[in-house]
Protein backbone atom coordinates (compact mmCIF):
# COMPACT_ATOMS: atom_id res chain seq x y z
CA UNK A 1 0.00 0.00 0.00
CA UNK A 2 1.55 3.36 -0.85
CA UNK A 3 1.62 6.24 1.55
CA UNK A 4 -0.64 8.48 -0.46
CA UNK A 5 -3.45 6.01 -0.19
CA UNK A 6 -2.62 5.32 3.42
CA UNK A 7 -3.43 8.91 4.36
CA UNK A 8 -6.59 9.02 2.25
CA UNK A 9 -7.73 5.64 3.51
CA UNK A 10 -7.10 6.63 7.09
CA UNK A 11 -9.02 9.84 6.57
CA UNK A 12 -12.01 8.08 5.05
CA UNK A 13 -11.99 5.37 7.71
CA UNK A 14 -13.09 8.05 10.18
CA UNK A 15 -10.34 7.12 12.66
CA UNK A 16 -8.84 10.08 14.52
CA UNK A 17 -5.33 11.11 13.52
CA UNK A 18 -2.82 13.92 13.87
CA UNK A 19 -0.27 15.29 11.42
CA UNK A 20 2.69 17.33 12.72
CA UNK A 21 5.52 18.90 10.73
CA UNK A 22 8.84 17.15 11.19
CA UNK A 23 12.25 18.26 9.98
CA UNK A 24 12.07 16.52 6.64
CA UNK A 25 8.35 16.09 6.10
CA UNK A 26 5.36 15.32 8.29
CA UNK A 27 4.67 12.70 10.95
CA UNK A 28 1.29 11.04 10.98
CA UNK A 29 0.12 9.84 14.42
CA UNK A 30 -2.79 7.46 14.70
CA UNK A 31 -4.20 4.29 16.27
CA UNK A 32 -4.86 6.14 19.52
CA UNK A 33 -5.06 3.87 22.57
CA UNK A 34 -5.85 6.71 25.00
CA UNK A 35 -7.54 10.08 24.81
CA UNK A 36 -7.23 12.34 27.83
CA UNK A 37 -9.44 15.41 28.09
CA UNK A 38 -7.73 17.95 30.30
CA UNK A 39 -9.13 20.49 32.72
CA UNK A 40 -7.56 22.62 35.43
CA UNK A 41 -8.03 19.77 37.94
CA UNK A 42 -6.40 16.85 36.13
CA UNK A 43 -3.66 18.68 34.23
CA UNK A 44 -1.10 18.43 37.01
CA UNK A 45 -1.51 14.69 37.40
CA UNK A 46 -1.39 14.31 33.62
CA UNK A 47 2.02 15.94 33.53
CA UNK A 48 3.37 14.14 36.59
CA UNK A 49 2.26 10.60 35.67
CA UNK A 50 5.26 8.47 34.77
CA UNK A 51 4.89 5.93 31.99
CA UNK A 52 6.92 2.84 31.33
CA UNK A 53 9.34 3.39 28.48
CA UNK A 54 9.32 0.69 25.88
CA UNK A 55 11.78 2.69 23.78
CA UNK A 56 9.31 2.85 20.92
CA UNK A 57 8.84 6.00 18.91
CA UNK A 58 5.18 5.97 20.04
CA UNK A 59 6.17 6.50 23.70
CA UNK A 60 4.54 9.92 23.82
CA UNK A 61 1.36 11.94 24.25
CA UNK A 62 0.42 14.40 21.54
CA UNK A 63 -2.25 17.07 21.73
CA UNK A 64 -3.03 20.63 22.70
CA UNK A 65 -3.40 22.94 25.70
CA UNK A 66 -6.06 25.63 25.18
CA UNK A 67 -5.68 29.28 26.15
CA UNK A 68 -8.00 29.18 29.17
CA UNK A 69 -6.24 26.15 30.66
CA UNK A 70 -2.87 27.89 30.32
CA UNK A 71 -4.30 30.92 32.12
CA UNK A 72 -5.61 28.75 34.94
CA UNK A 73 -2.17 27.16 35.29
CA UNK A 74 -0.65 30.57 36.06
CA UNK A 75 -3.55 31.31 38.44
CA UNK A 76 -5.39 33.67 36.11
CA UNK A 77 -9.15 33.33 36.00
CA UNK A 78 -10.79 33.98 32.67
CA UNK A 79 -14.11 35.78 33.28
CA UNK A 80 -17.38 34.39 31.96
CA UNK A 81 -17.29 34.61 28.17
CA UNK A 82 -19.28 33.48 25.17
CA UNK A 83 -18.26 29.86 24.98
CA UNK A 84 -18.82 27.00 22.54
CA UNK A 85 -17.77 24.48 25.21
CA UNK A 86 -14.84 23.22 23.25
CA UNK A 87 -12.52 21.04 25.42
CA UNK A 88 -9.77 22.97 27.23
CA UNK A 89 -7.10 20.48 26.27
CA UNK A 90 -6.84 16.99 24.78
CA UNK A 91 -3.93 14.56 24.53
CA UNK A 92 -3.73 11.29 22.62
CA UNK A 93 -1.49 8.25 22.97
CA UNK A 94 -0.63 7.03 19.47
CA UNK A 95 0.28 3.43 18.75
CA UNK A 96 1.40 4.10 15.21
CA UNK A 97 3.54 6.82 13.59
CA UNK A 98 4.00 7.04 9.83
CA UNK A 99 6.56 9.30 8.16
CA UNK A 100 5.24 11.40 5.29
CA UNK A 101 7.09 13.59 2.82
CA UNK A 102 6.59 17.35 2.50
CA UNK A 103 4.37 16.77 -0.49
CA UNK A 104 1.01 15.81 0.88
CA UNK A 105 -1.22 14.72 -1.95
CA UNK A 106 -4.87 14.26 -1.45
CA UNK A 107 -7.70 14.53 -3.91
CA UNK A 108 -10.88 15.77 -2.35
CA UNK A 109 -14.04 14.23 -3.69
CA UNK A 110 -16.44 16.30 -1.64
CA UNK A 111 -17.00 19.99 -1.92
CA UNK A 112 -16.86 22.01 1.24
CA UNK A 113 -19.89 24.05 2.23
CA UNK A 114 -19.77 27.33 4.07
CA UNK A 115 -21.32 30.77 4.51
CA UNK A 116 -19.49 34.06 4.53
CA UNK A 117 -17.20 34.77 7.45
CA UNK A 118 -18.34 37.24 10.09
CA UNK A 119 -15.97 39.18 12.31
CA UNK A 120 -16.71 39.47 16.03
CA UNK A 121 -15.34 43.01 16.43
CA UNK A 122 -16.13 45.64 13.80
CA UNK A 123 -13.73 48.41 12.95
CA UNK A 124 -15.35 50.98 15.23
CA UNK A 125 -15.20 48.80 18.31
CA UNK A 126 -11.69 47.75 17.35
CA UNK A 127 -10.55 51.37 17.28
CA UNK A 128 -12.16 51.94 20.70
CA UNK A 129 -10.37 48.95 22.23
CA UNK A 130 -7.16 50.03 20.53
CA UNK A 131 -7.35 53.55 21.95
CA UNK A 132 -8.10 52.36 25.45
CA UNK A 133 -5.10 50.01 25.35
CA UNK A 134 -2.92 52.79 24.02
CA UNK A 135 -3.81 54.86 27.07
CA UNK A 136 -2.85 51.93 29.28
CA UNK A 137 0.51 51.75 27.52
CA UNK A 138 1.09 55.44 28.23
CA UNK A 139 0.27 54.84 31.88
CA UNK A 140 2.72 51.94 31.98
CA UNK A 141 0.10 49.25 32.71
CA UNK A 142 1.29 47.24 29.72
CA UNK A 143 4.19 47.70 27.28
CA UNK A 144 2.67 45.79 24.42
CA UNK A 145 -0.70 44.05 23.98
CA UNK A 146 -2.20 41.94 21.20
CA UNK A 147 -5.83 42.50 20.29
CA UNK A 148 -7.53 39.34 19.08
CA UNK A 149 -10.32 39.31 16.50
CA UNK A 150 -12.26 36.25 15.46
CA UNK A 151 -13.82 35.29 12.13
CA UNK A 152 -16.55 32.67 12.12
CA UNK A 153 -18.80 30.90 9.68
CA UNK A 154 -21.11 27.92 9.42
CA UNK A 155 -19.30 25.28 7.47
CA UNK A 156 -18.82 21.68 6.58
CA UNK A 157 -15.28 21.13 5.35
CA UNK A 158 -12.81 18.38 4.67
CA UNK A 159 -9.88 19.23 6.96
CA UNK A 160 -7.37 17.00 5.18
CA UNK A 161 -8.06 18.73 1.90
CA UNK A 162 -7.60 22.10 3.62
CA UNK A 163 -4.39 21.06 5.33
CA UNK A 164 -2.85 19.67 2.14
CA UNK A 165 -3.65 22.82 0.21
CA UNK A 166 -2.36 25.00 3.05
CA UNK A 167 0.94 23.12 3.25
CA UNK A 168 1.42 23.60 -0.48
CA UNK A 169 1.40 27.39 -0.17
CA UNK A 170 2.88 27.64 3.32
CA UNK A 171 5.15 24.89 4.60
CA UNK A 172 5.30 26.21 8.16
CA UNK A 173 7.80 24.64 10.58
CA UNK A 174 5.20 24.07 13.29
CA UNK A 175 2.23 23.15 11.08
CA UNK A 176 -0.19 20.55 12.39
CA UNK A 177 -3.61 19.09 11.92
CA UNK A 178 -5.88 17.20 14.28
CA UNK A 179 -8.81 15.19 12.97
CA UNK A 180 -11.06 13.69 15.60
CA UNK A 181 -14.64 12.48 15.36
CA UNK A 182 -16.27 15.70 16.55
CA UNK A 183 -13.72 18.39 15.69
CA UNK A 184 -10.68 19.24 13.61
CA UNK A 185 -7.86 21.79 13.71
CA UNK A 186 -5.75 22.97 10.78
CA UNK A 187 -2.77 25.19 11.47
CA UNK A 188 0.26 26.59 9.72
CA UNK A 189 1.91 27.84 12.90
CA UNK A 190 5.45 29.09 12.31
CA UNK A 191 6.45 29.44 15.93
CA UNK A 192 8.20 26.97 18.24
CA UNK A 193 7.70 27.76 21.92
CA UNK A 194 9.47 24.86 23.63
CA UNK A 195 12.01 22.37 22.42
CA UNK A 196 13.27 20.31 25.33
CA UNK A 197 15.80 17.52 25.00
CA UNK A 198 17.27 16.17 28.20
CA UNK A 199 18.17 19.23 30.26
CA UNK A 200 18.54 21.50 27.22
CA UNK A 201 15.67 23.82 26.36
CA UNK A 202 15.16 26.42 23.67
CA UNK A 203 12.49 28.81 22.43
CA UNK A 204 12.33 30.59 19.12
CA UNK A 205 10.11 33.67 19.19
CA UNK A 206 8.98 35.39 16.02
CA UNK A 207 8.23 39.08 16.01
CA UNK A 208 8.11 40.57 12.56
CA UNK A 209 6.83 39.08 9.32
CA UNK A 210 7.10 40.36 5.79
CA UNK A 211 5.71 38.87 2.60
CA UNK A 212 8.02 37.66 -0.13
CA UNK A 213 7.86 39.24 -3.55
CA UNK A 214 10.12 40.06 -6.46
CA UNK A 215 11.62 43.06 -4.67
CA UNK A 216 12.06 41.41 -1.31
CA UNK A 217 14.99 39.06 -0.82
CA UNK A 218 16.54 37.90 2.45
CA UNK A 219 19.04 40.75 2.72
CA UNK A 220 16.36 43.33 1.99
CA UNK A 221 14.06 41.74 4.54
CA UNK A 222 16.76 42.09 7.21
CA UNK A 223 17.25 45.70 6.25
CA UNK A 224 13.49 46.29 6.40
CA UNK A 225 13.25 44.84 9.92
CA UNK A 226 16.31 46.72 11.18
CA UNK A 227 15.03 50.03 9.90
CA UNK A 228 11.52 49.47 11.20
CA UNK A 229 11.63 50.86 14.73
CA UNK A 230 8.26 49.44 15.74
CA UNK A 231 9.19 45.88 14.71
CA UNK A 232 12.59 46.23 16.37
CA UNK A 233 11.15 47.41 19.68
CA UNK A 234 8.48 44.68 19.68
CA UNK A 235 11.12 42.10 18.94
CA UNK A 236 13.48 43.36 21.67
CA UNK A 237 10.69 43.16 24.20
CA UNK A 238 9.88 39.56 23.27
CA UNK A 239 13.56 38.55 23.51
CA UNK A 240 13.88 39.94 27.04
CA UNK A 241 10.55 38.37 28.03
CA UNK A 242 11.55 34.93 26.74
CA UNK A 243 14.94 35.22 28.43
CA UNK A 244 12.98 35.94 31.61
CA UNK A 245 10.65 32.96 31.20
CA UNK A 246 13.59 30.61 30.60
CA UNK A 247 15.44 32.11 33.57
CA UNK A 248 12.60 30.94 35.84
CA UNK A 249 13.52 27.31 35.13
CA UNK A 250 17.16 27.41 33.98
CA UNK A 251 20.54 27.46 35.70
CA UNK A 252 22.01 30.87 36.47
CA UNK A 253 24.22 32.01 33.64
CA UNK A 254 22.96 29.34 31.22
CA UNK A 255 20.31 31.40 29.40
CA UNK A 256 21.91 32.60 26.19
CA UNK A 257 20.67 34.45 23.17
CA UNK A 258 22.05 32.03 20.63
CA UNK A 259 20.71 33.75 17.51
CA UNK A 260 19.71 37.38 17.78
CA UNK A 261 17.31 38.98 15.31
CA UNK A 262 17.94 36.96 12.18
CA UNK A 263 15.75 36.54 9.11
CA UNK A 264 14.40 33.11 8.25
CA UNK A 265 13.09 32.45 4.81
CA UNK A 266 9.93 30.43 4.16
CA UNK A 267 7.98 29.66 1.07
CA UNK A 268 6.02 32.95 0.97
CA UNK A 269 7.39 34.97 3.84
CA UNK A 270 10.31 36.16 5.88
CA UNK A 271 10.20 35.99 9.66
CA UNK A 272 12.32 38.00 12.08
CA UNK A 273 13.35 35.45 14.71
CA UNK A 274 15.62 34.93 17.69
CA UNK A 275 16.71 31.72 19.34
CA UNK A 276 17.18 31.55 23.10
CA UNK A 277 18.63 28.54 24.87
CA UNK A 278 19.16 27.43 28.44
CA UNK A 279 20.09 24.51 30.68
CA UNK A 280 17.33 23.38 33.03
CA UNK A 281 17.75 23.43 36.81
CA UNK A 282 17.90 19.96 38.32
CA UNK A 283 14.57 19.78 40.12
CA UNK A 284 12.44 21.34 37.36
CA UNK A 285 9.43 19.28 36.22
CA UNK A 286 7.68 19.52 32.89
CA UNK A 287 4.67 21.23 34.47
CA UNK A 288 7.03 23.94 35.78
CA UNK A 289 8.30 24.48 32.24
CA UNK A 290 4.75 24.76 30.89
CA UNK A 291 3.85 27.27 33.61
CA UNK A 292 6.97 29.37 33.02
CA UNK A 293 6.67 29.49 29.23
CA UNK A 294 2.95 29.41 28.43
CA UNK A 295 0.97 31.10 27.07
CA UNK A 296 3.78 32.13 24.74
CA UNK A 297 4.63 35.78 25.31
CA UNK A 298 5.01 36.83 21.69
CA UNK A 299 1.27 36.39 21.05
CA UNK A 300 0.09 37.98 24.31
CA UNK A 301 2.15 41.06 25.05
CA UNK A 302 4.26 42.22 27.95
CA UNK A 303 4.42 42.04 30.96
CA UNK A 304 2.60 38.77 30.66
CA UNK A 305 0.42 38.53 33.78
CA UNK A 306 -0.94 42.08 33.74
CA UNK A 307 -1.44 41.97 29.99
CA UNK A 308 -3.33 38.66 30.20
CA UNK A 309 -5.66 40.22 32.77
CA UNK A 310 -6.24 43.26 30.56
CA UNK A 311 -7.01 41.01 27.58
CA UNK A 312 -9.31 38.72 29.49
CA UNK A 313 -11.33 41.60 30.90
CA UNK A 314 -11.83 43.01 27.44
CA UNK A 315 -12.53 39.87 25.39
CA UNK A 316 -16.12 38.72 25.16
CA UNK A 317 -15.47 35.38 23.53
CA UNK A 318 -13.39 32.39 24.59
CA UNK A 319 -10.17 32.00 22.60
CA UNK A 320 -10.42 28.19 22.66
CA UNK A 321 -7.24 26.82 21.07
CA UNK A 322 -5.97 30.19 19.81
CA UNK A 323 -2.65 31.20 21.49
CA UNK A 324 -2.64 27.87 23.29
CA UNK A 325 0.02 25.29 22.47
CA UNK A 326 0.13 22.09 20.47
CA UNK A 327 2.86 19.50 20.71
CA UNK A 328 4.05 16.33 22.39
CA UNK A 329 5.58 15.03 25.59
CA UNK A 330 7.70 11.93 25.31
CA UNK A 331 7.81 9.35 28.09
CA UNK A 332 11.51 10.21 28.58
CA UNK A 333 10.48 13.80 29.40
CA UNK A 334 11.47 15.46 26.13
CA UNK A 335 8.93 17.93 24.75
CA UNK A 336 8.14 19.97 21.69
CA UNK A 337 5.40 22.63 21.74
CA UNK A 338 4.39 25.37 19.36
CA UNK A 339 2.12 28.38 19.70
CA UNK A 340 -1.29 27.85 18.10
CA UNK A 341 -1.75 30.71 15.66
CA UNK A 342 -2.80 30.80 12.00
CA UNK A 343 -5.29 28.06 12.68
CA UNK A 344 -8.83 27.01 11.87
CA UNK A 345 -10.91 25.28 14.51
CA UNK A 346 -13.88 23.29 13.16
CA UNK A 347 -16.38 22.32 15.82
CA UNK A 348 -20.16 21.84 15.75
CA UNK A 349 -20.25 22.79 12.04
CA UNK A 350 -18.64 26.15 12.70
CA UNK A 351 -15.18 27.19 11.53
CA UNK A 352 -13.38 29.85 13.50
CA UNK A 353 -10.18 31.72 12.73
CA UNK A 354 -8.61 34.01 15.31
CA UNK A 355 -5.89 36.53 14.62
CA UNK A 356 -4.13 39.19 16.65
CA UNK A 357 -1.74 42.01 16.17
CA UNK A 358 0.12 44.21 18.54
CA UNK A 359 -0.60 47.55 20.05
CA UNK A 360 2.55 49.36 20.98
CA UNK A 361 2.58 53.06 21.48
CA UNK A 362 3.43 53.99 17.91
CA UNK A 363 1.11 51.55 16.15
CA UNK A 364 -1.90 52.68 14.21
CA UNK A 365 -5.42 51.27 14.69
CA UNK A 366 -6.36 51.18 11.00
CA UNK A 367 -3.10 49.54 10.07
CA UNK A 368 -3.38 46.85 12.76
CA UNK A 369 -7.03 46.19 11.91
CA UNK A 370 -6.20 45.50 8.28
CA UNK A 371 -3.10 43.56 9.39
CA UNK A 372 -5.45 41.26 11.28
CA UNK A 373 -7.58 40.86 8.18
CA UNK A 374 -4.56 39.99 6.03
CA UNK A 375 -3.54 37.31 8.52
CA UNK A 376 -7.05 35.83 8.51
CA UNK A 377 -7.46 36.10 4.75
CA UNK A 378 -4.72 33.55 4.03
CA UNK A 379 -6.87 31.01 5.85
CA UNK A 380 -10.27 32.31 4.71
CA UNK A 381 -9.08 31.93 1.10
CA UNK A 382 -8.88 28.16 1.63
CA UNK A 383 -12.68 28.12 1.75
CA UNK A 384 -12.94 29.31 -1.84
CA UNK B 1 21.56 37.36 50.59
CA UNK B 2 19.81 39.60 48.08
CA UNK B 3 16.04 39.81 48.33
CA UNK B 4 14.12 40.77 45.19
CA UNK B 5 10.56 42.04 45.34
CA UNK B 6 8.88 41.02 42.08
CA UNK B 7 6.25 43.52 40.94
CA UNK B 8 4.82 40.83 38.65
CA UNK B 9 7.02 41.76 35.73
CA UNK B 10 8.16 39.74 32.73
CA UNK B 11 11.76 40.84 33.26
CA UNK B 12 12.25 40.10 36.96
CA UNK B 13 13.87 36.72 36.43
CA UNK B 14 16.50 38.29 34.22
CA UNK B 15 17.26 40.47 37.25
CA UNK B 16 17.36 37.37 39.46
CA UNK B 17 19.89 35.69 37.16
CA UNK B 18 22.01 38.80 36.91
CA UNK B 19 22.26 39.32 40.68
CA UNK B 20 22.78 35.58 41.22
CA UNK B 21 26.17 35.99 39.55
CA UNK B 22 27.27 37.87 42.68
CA UNK B 23 25.37 36.48 45.68
CA UNK B 24 22.56 34.18 46.79
CA UNK B 25 19.23 35.60 45.63
CA UNK B 26 15.70 35.08 46.94
CA UNK B 27 12.74 36.43 45.01
CA UNK B 28 9.08 36.66 45.95
CA UNK B 29 6.01 37.97 44.24
CA UNK B 30 4.67 41.31 45.55
CA UNK B 31 1.60 39.45 46.90
CA UNK B 32 3.65 36.80 48.69
CA UNK B 33 6.39 38.76 50.45
CA UNK B 34 8.36 37.08 53.21
CA UNK B 35 9.19 39.19 56.25
CA UNK B 36 11.90 36.77 57.43
CA UNK B 37 13.81 36.89 54.18
CA UNK B 38 13.45 40.64 54.12
CA UNK B 39 15.03 40.91 57.59
CA UNK B 40 17.84 38.53 56.67
CA UNK B 41 18.73 40.17 53.37
CA UNK B 42 21.75 42.45 53.07
CA UNK B 43 20.40 44.02 49.86
CA UNK B 44 16.78 44.63 48.84
CA UNK B 45 15.88 45.04 45.17
CA UNK B 46 12.66 46.56 43.83
CA UNK B 47 11.98 44.93 40.47
CA UNK B 48 10.59 46.51 37.33
CA UNK B 49 6.84 46.19 36.81
CA UNK B 50 3.69 47.55 35.21
CA UNK B 51 1.80 50.58 36.52
CA UNK B 52 3.18 53.32 38.75
CA UNK B 53 4.50 53.58 42.33
CA UNK B 54 1.05 54.36 43.74
CA UNK B 55 0.02 50.79 42.87
CA UNK B 56 2.58 49.28 45.28
CA UNK B 57 2.08 50.75 48.78
CA UNK B 58 3.74 47.73 50.43
CA UNK B 59 6.98 48.41 48.58
CA UNK B 60 6.88 52.04 49.75
CA UNK B 61 6.42 50.85 53.33
CA UNK B 62 9.37 48.47 53.01
CA UNK B 63 11.51 51.25 51.59
CA UNK B 64 10.72 53.58 54.45
CA UNK B 65 11.42 50.98 57.13
CA UNK B 66 14.74 49.79 55.65
CA UNK B 67 16.14 53.05 54.31
CA UNK B 68 19.63 53.58 55.71
CA UNK B 69 19.65 50.09 57.28
CA UNK B 70 20.17 48.01 54.15
CA UNK B 71 21.39 48.63 50.64
CA UNK B 72 18.35 49.22 48.40
CA UNK B 73 18.38 49.09 44.60
CA UNK B 74 15.45 49.96 42.33
CA UNK B 75 15.10 49.08 38.67
CA UNK B 76 12.68 50.87 36.32
CA UNK B 77 9.46 50.91 38.37
CA UNK B 78 11.71 50.28 41.39
CA UNK B 79 13.71 53.42 40.51
CA UNK B 80 10.48 55.41 40.34
CA UNK B 81 9.20 53.83 43.55
CA UNK B 82 12.19 55.05 45.57
CA UNK B 83 12.04 58.54 44.11
CA UNK B 84 8.28 58.63 44.72
CA UNK B 85 8.93 57.80 48.40
CA UNK B 86 11.40 60.70 48.44
CA UNK B 87 8.69 63.08 47.34
CA UNK B 88 9.21 63.02 43.58
CA UNK B 89 6.45 63.24 41.01
CA UNK B 90 6.40 60.42 38.45
CA UNK B 91 4.80 61.57 35.20
CA UNK B 92 3.97 60.35 31.70
CA UNK B 93 6.47 61.30 29.01
CA UNK B 94 5.70 62.20 25.42
CA UNK B 95 8.00 59.68 23.82
CA UNK B 96 7.67 56.18 25.19
CA UNK B 97 10.61 53.84 25.44
CA UNK B 98 9.52 50.21 25.35
CA UNK B 99 12.24 47.96 23.97
CA UNK B 100 14.40 50.93 23.10
CA UNK B 101 18.18 51.11 23.13
CA UNK B 102 19.66 54.47 24.17
CA UNK B 103 23.00 56.06 24.82
CA UNK B 104 23.36 57.48 28.28
CA UNK B 105 26.14 59.35 30.04
CA UNK B 106 27.45 59.93 33.56
CA UNK B 107 26.76 63.61 34.20
CA UNK B 108 27.62 63.98 37.87
CA UNK B 109 31.04 63.87 39.53
CA UNK B 110 29.53 62.41 42.74
CA UNK B 111 28.83 59.17 40.86
CA UNK B 112 30.64 55.87 41.49
CA UNK B 113 31.24 55.95 37.74
CA UNK B 114 33.61 58.27 35.95
CA UNK B 115 31.96 61.50 34.80
CA UNK B 116 31.55 61.56 31.02
CA UNK B 117 31.50 57.78 30.64
CA UNK B 118 28.89 56.54 28.17
CA UNK B 119 26.76 53.38 28.25
CA UNK B 120 24.42 51.70 25.79
CA UNK B 121 21.31 50.57 27.64
CA UNK B 122 17.88 48.97 27.16
CA UNK B 123 14.77 50.89 28.27
CA UNK B 124 11.17 49.93 29.04
CA UNK B 125 9.39 52.93 30.50
CA UNK B 126 6.49 55.19 29.72
CA UNK B 127 6.81 57.21 32.94
CA UNK B 128 9.69 59.35 34.13
CA UNK B 129 10.93 61.46 37.01
CA UNK B 130 9.53 64.99 36.93
CA UNK B 131 12.31 67.53 37.34
CA UNK B 132 13.55 69.62 39.02
CA UNK B 133 13.82 67.07 41.82
CA UNK B 134 15.70 67.52 45.06
CA UNK B 135 16.08 65.16 48.00
CA UNK B 136 18.77 65.07 50.66
CA UNK B 137 21.83 62.97 49.64
CA UNK B 138 20.23 61.94 46.32
CA UNK B 139 22.08 62.72 43.09
CA UNK B 140 20.93 62.14 39.53
CA UNK B 141 24.09 60.64 38.07
CA UNK B 142 23.32 59.50 34.52
CA UNK B 143 21.10 60.92 31.80
CA UNK B 144 19.88 59.97 28.36
CA UNK B 145 22.17 61.71 25.87
CA UNK B 146 19.28 62.66 23.63
CA UNK B 147 16.34 63.51 25.93
CA UNK B 148 18.35 64.28 29.13
CA UNK B 149 15.84 62.22 31.13
CA UNK B 150 17.21 60.93 34.46
CA UNK B 151 18.58 57.39 34.07
CA UNK B 152 20.24 56.67 37.43
CA UNK B 153 20.36 58.12 40.90
CA UNK B 154 22.81 57.39 43.67
CA UNK B 155 22.61 58.01 47.38
CA UNK B 156 26.06 56.92 48.45
CA UNK B 157 25.47 57.87 52.09
CA UNK B 158 22.51 55.53 52.64
CA UNK B 159 23.55 53.13 49.85
CA UNK B 160 20.41 53.56 47.76
CA UNK B 161 20.67 53.21 44.00
CA UNK B 162 18.25 53.31 41.08
CA UNK B 163 18.27 52.51 37.39
CA UNK B 164 15.53 53.83 35.13
CA UNK B 165 16.89 51.56 32.38
CA UNK B 166 17.24 47.79 32.60
CA UNK B 167 20.79 46.60 33.44
CA UNK B 168 19.59 43.01 32.91
CA UNK B 169 18.31 43.58 29.36
CA UNK B 170 20.18 42.07 26.40
CA UNK B 171 20.07 45.64 25.04
CA UNK B 172 22.34 46.86 27.86
CA UNK B 173 26.05 46.38 27.30
CA UNK B 174 28.20 45.84 30.39
CA UNK B 175 25.14 45.52 32.63
CA UNK B 176 26.96 43.06 34.91
CA UNK B 177 29.73 45.57 35.42
CA UNK B 178 27.28 48.25 36.56
CA UNK B 179 25.68 45.87 39.05
CA UNK B 180 29.03 44.64 40.36
CA UNK B 181 30.16 48.16 41.15
CA UNK B 182 26.91 49.07 42.91
CA UNK B 183 26.93 45.85 44.94
CA UNK B 184 30.51 46.41 46.10
CA UNK B 185 29.89 50.07 46.97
Amino acid sequence: MNKKNQLADLHHSGEPYIIYKSKRGFDLYTNFSKKIILNSKNIKSFFSTKYKRKSKNTDLFIGFLGYELLNNLVKIKVPRQKNINFPKGIFYKPEKIIKLSNKLNYQNKYNSKHDNFKINIDKNSYVKIFDSFKKKIKRGETYQIKICTKYKTKSKINPLDFFCRLSKTNLAPEAFMIKDKNYSVISCSPENLITKKGFLISTKPIAGTVKKNKNMNKAKALNYFRKNLKETKEHNMIVDMERNDLSRICKVGSVKLSRSKVVEEYKDLFHYVSLIKGKLEKNIKNIDIIKAMMPGGSVIGCPKINTLNLLNNQEKENRNIYTGSFGYIKFNGDMRFNIIIRSILNFKNISEISVASGVVVDSNANHEFSENYIKAKALIDLFK
Amino acid sequence: MIYIIDHKDSFTHNVVHQFSLFDKVECNNYNELDRNKLEKASVIIFSPGPGNPKNYPLTSKIYKSFKGKKKIIGICLGFQQILFCEGAKIVEQKKIYHGFQSNIQVTNSKSLFRKGKKFKVGRYHSLKLKEPFKAKDFEITMRCLESKVAMTFENNKDKIYGFQFHPESFLTYNGNLLIKKILSA
